[in-house]
């Protein structure tokens, strides 16, 4: 049997999909950084502490030299995330990953897909993940400075929403008019309204906010979370199953109750 | 003329694709279309047993995506219908022998050989057999049994149909889907050990284009090689017949989804 193993290859090389989150520089400043991202972190710590992140330097209008790139590693490391790469960018971005030793990582689809609000984010990376909401929500950069003025308004779900898929608001709150089903998530960084059966996990509040609402016509939630304070169903509450209820945080205390 | 393509596919293994995939092949030539049924369950390879060709297999699937053998030597023509050719799975290799260039090379010559329907048999999983195999699809069979893992996963593959395939890329407008509730037990569900159409239909958002009766006759049939649909007198077999023609078009009412009545003689005396 062991004679056996020994002729297999050492290992496997496969492609899987991950979700990492994406910080994306909009100016060079090391030390704006770093207080930025540490209030992220602090804002979400289950979120993002020590959260593989990505940083992704096309949106400057110059790309920084090796030193005020160094820098900016080091910031988002003392901020309490882990830099693994850089997003791809033009081949003066690869030259200068090749030069720092770090790989070159795809930007996300969802970067590539139209900002309409349907969009599907890649299936959930690992369905073994923890119950806790801590499995990188965001495949868009969490750099974006919130709404400034202008309201976004919400974004819309209209489709059902099927067991492993990803459903992000950013900056926003969600509207769900179909059901949400077992082992399918919906994030947003505002409130989520959801008008048909949440039978999947609802997260609001992505960032930390804590003042961000979950509301429900139908409750059979796996599990509610509101700036990473959540709660897991494994029996629903009698008295709230397929009920319309509204859950807010108190506190540190995540609040269900029937609307 | 391009052929339509219909993946019968499911997540859960044993819920019954590979009788489905027969019997809605078998089906579909009765009508008298020209149809393809191709097993995409390479290294697990059932089709060709389920359709009693099985000593019949020559070349395969795998031969003909990599230029060993062209399709007019790999297909095999049913002995029951000269209108309807099954493509085997090669029982020797694994799915990674599949390729998506080699596969649409494939389903490119059958469109171009004239025929109307090519059914893929998915293997279960979702991963790259299944995802071959639903790639190109224009329409999907989701086969799920009235319990709640099949139902979960039937959920994971309806979400996979939506966003994974050639036309969700394309934005060719979405995939026909087509809900199958398998192995349904009308009394089961009356006691409630089983979940009902209705359970079924609310849990995932779409309604069922057949119920097919768990039956006996099932098994019987694909232990000999014949798929069930020619079986007239099961309501298996009428069930799948009711099925085809609600895929191509035709409005039928549901049957055998009640406890079955008993006779007046049953009554008197019991049965």
């Amino acid at each position: 049997m062991n004679a056996k193993m020994d002729t297999t290859d050492a290992c496997d090389l496969r492609f899987g999909q991950v979700g990492i989150a994406c910080v994306r520089v909009r100016r060079v400043d090391a030390a704006a950084l770093c207080d930025e991202l540490e209030r992220r972190v602090r804002a979400a710590p289950q979120l993002f502490s020590r959260a593989a992140v990505v940083l992704d330097l096309s949106h400057l209008l110059d790309l920084p030299d090796d030193g005020a790139v160094d820098a900016l590693l080091e910031a988002v490391r003392s901020a309490g995330m882990l830099p693994v790469g850089l997003a791809y960018g033009t081949s003066a971005t690869e030259a200068l990953a090749q030069r720092m030793g770090l790989p070159l990582i795809a930007k996300f689809r969802a970067a590539y897909e139209p900002a309409d609000g349907g969009s599907i984010a890649p299936p959930a990376p690992a369905p073994a993940a923890p119950p806790a909401p801590r499995a990188a929500p965001a495949p868009e950069p969490i750099l974006s400075a919130p709404a400034s003025g202008q309201p976004l308004g919400a974004q819309r779900q209209d489709s059902p929403v099927r067991s492993g898929q990803q459903i992000y608001a950013r900056d926003r709150d969600l509207v769900v008019t179909g059901a949400i089903a077992n082992g399918a998530e919906v994030i947003a960084d505002g409130s989520i309204h959801v008008y048909g059966s949440l039978r999947g996990r609802a997260m609001a509040g992505a960032q930390g906010d804590l003042k961000a609402r979950i509301f429900v016509s139908d409750f059979r939630a796996e599990l509610v979370a509101i700036a990473g304070h959540y709660r897991v169903f494994e029996q629903i509450p009698k008295d709230l199953e397929g009920q319309s209820v509204q859950c807010w945080l108190d506190g540190e205390k995540l609040l269900i109750a029937k609307l | 003329m391009t052929a339509e393509i219909i993946v019968v596919t499911s997540g859960k293994g044993g819920v019954g694709k590979t009788t489905t995939s027969a019997s809605l092949a078998t089906g579909l030539a009765i009508a008298g279309k020209k149809v393809a049924v191709i097993d995409f369950d390479v290294g697990l390879r059932n089709l060709d047993l389920i359709m009693g060709c099985e000593r019949r297999v020559v070349y395969d699937f795998v031969n003909v995506v990599h230029g060993e053998a062209t399709l007019k030597q790999a297909l095999i023509k049913d002995k029951r219908h000269e209108n309807l050719y099954v493509l085997a799975a090669s029982q020797t290799r694994d799915k990674d022998a599949l390729t998506q260039e080699g596969v649409e090379k494939v389903l490119d010559g059958m469109s171009e050989d004239g025929f109307d329907y090519v059914v893929c048999d998915s293997p279960a999983g979702i991963e790259k057999g299944a995802h071959l195999a639903m790639y190109f699809a224009d329409h999907a069979v989701v086969v799920v049994n009235p319990e709640v893992s099949s139902v979960r996963d039937s959920d994971r593959i309806l979400g996979l149909l939506a966003s994974k395939t050639r036309r969700a890329e394309r934005g060719d407008g979405a995939i026909k889907q087509h809900l199958l509730l398998t192995r349904y037990n009308p009394a089961r569900v009356a006691n409630g050990d089983m979940l009902s159409v209705k359970d079924v239909e609310e849990i995932l958002g779409i309604d069922v284009v057949g119920v097919i009766p768990e039956s006996e006759q099932v098994l019987a049939a694909s232990n000999s090689g014949v798929p069930v649909i020619l079986d007239a007198e099961s309501p298996a077999g009428q069930a799948y017949s009711d099925t085809v023609a609600r895929i191509l078009g035709e409005e039928r009412p549901l049957r055998f989804t009640d406890v079955a009545k008993k006779g007046f003689f049953q009554r008197v005396f019991g049965g």
